[in-house]
């Protein structure tokens, strides 16, 4: 049962605090939360899709499917949440701008979901090779459950964090939570894509594993939330930096055409 | 100890000592000069559980799941994550790396898949 309670943990923890963060963004744009049905049906739908078709995915790009949709799904995920950035400070500096409905649902369906296919299909697996399969449902939906509960309260916490802030600084302080979490996935991308040989592969930079260790509950918090890595190459370091500078070249951009007003603006909402 | 559980001992070991046999040899592919390096999942185990690969050197693992059940080789320390499905076999490249040890698991049984590569 502990086996089951560590791997939902694990996977639950990444979709967890992108939920929360776009929660409480998406309150500070004035938009409620009925995305959020939708975006954890077509992840599920996604997962259960993904996880079905495993065996032919991986066997597809020479053996290497499974790392090309993994990073394919982080990069689209990274890249929605350089928007919802851009998003974001537009609004900061310009409460009169409203964001298209659109766009919003297309940037939080949009994470949510792929990133809910990609650890949904692990839980999937598991769950019913393990659970259902091996007749072990009791031990492994009760530590799934226990799991999904870890996740689900520090999820709160977090959330009602981001919510207790002023508009303004919430706003802010989502942007920063969506840049680290999406340089983290960039970070992952270059690891499956090292996986398959695609990029190049180097020693590793340095190694903080006696500090943090990646195994610890800490440590897989940290991985969740800024794509912490002990022992990260060179190539995971660059891609990291690399969504952290396309993300703020994103938010200077909507920044710009408001330079001339010295302070965001000020609103009640 | 009764006749079954005794021919299952036997050839518990003697796959052992086959599979042992399969990663020592190292096998170069032509084009890549890429170390070839195989494991084998069997009963939620790593046949071999330990094995030495070169440092500083790029090398090609092919893991073959020989379990119905799927299973996800992963390493912190390698940095490598892999879902391989029941009754199939999954590749993934490791390295170049510096000599230590590198423990790696199967995610889906944490308590038995456990193994470690030797870097020298």
């Amino acid at each position: 049962m502990t086996d089951a309670v560590v791997i939902i943990l694990r996977e639950v923890l990444e979709a967890m605090l992108l939920i929360c963060m776009l929660m409480a963004s998406s309150t500070a744009m004035g938009f409620r939360f009925r995305w959020m049905g939708l975006a954890l049906l077509v992840g599920v739908f996604g997962a259960t899709a993904y996880a079905v078709r495993l065996e032919q995915i991986s066997m597809a790009f020479d053996g290497f499917g499974q790392e090309i949709v993994n990073s394919a799904l982080l990069i689209a995920i990274a890249a929605l949440l350089a928007v919802h950035n851009y998003l974001a400070v537009r609004q900061l500096f310009n409460p009169q701008y409203r964001v298209p409905y659109g766009l919003l649902l297309l940037v939080v369906v949009g994470t949510v979901s792929m990133s809910m296919t990609r650890e949904g299909a692990e839980i999937y697996l598991y769950g019913y090779a393990y659970g259902v399969l091996a007749g072990n449902m009791a031990a492994v939906f009760s530590g799934g459950a226990i799991g999904v509960g870890i996740g689900l309260s520090l999820g709160t916490f977090f959330y009602y964090g981001l919510k207790s802030l002023p508009r303004n600084k919430r706003l802010i302080t989502c942007c920063g939570v969506s840049l680290v979490l999406a340089a983290g996935m960039m970070g992952q991308a270059a690891l499956y894509l090292s996986q398959a040989d695609l990029l190049p592969s180097q020693e590793a930079l340095w190694d903080t594993s006696n500090v943090f260790a990646e195994s610890s509950l800490f440590g897989e918090l940290l991985h969740a939330a800024i794509g912490y890595e002990a022992s990260p190459s060179l190539t995971q370091v660059l891609l990291y930096l690399g969504s952290i500078l396309a993300s703020l070249t994103a938010m200077f951009a909507a920044w710009f055409p408001y330079r001339k007003a010295s302070e965001p603006a000020v609103s009640e909402v | 100890m009764s006749l079954d559980t005794f021919f299952s001992a036997l050839r518990h070991s003697c796959a052992r000592a086959c599979s042992a046999l399969v990663v020592s040899i190292v096998s170069t592919s032509a084009s890549a000069q890429t170390l070839v390096f195989e494991i084998e999942i069997r009963e939620h185990l790593f046949f071999p559980a330990e094995f030495e690969i070169p440092a500083n050197q790029k090398v090609k693992l092919i893991i073959y799941n020989r379990d119905a059940t799927p299973e996800e080789f992963e390493s912190y320390e390698l940095n490598r994550e892999k879902v391989i499905v029941g009754n199939s076999q999954g590749v993934v490249f490791i390295g170049p790396l510096k000599p230590g040890e590198y423990p790696f698991f199967g995610e889906f049984n944490l308590k038995t898949a456990l193994g470690k590569i030797i870097v020298k």
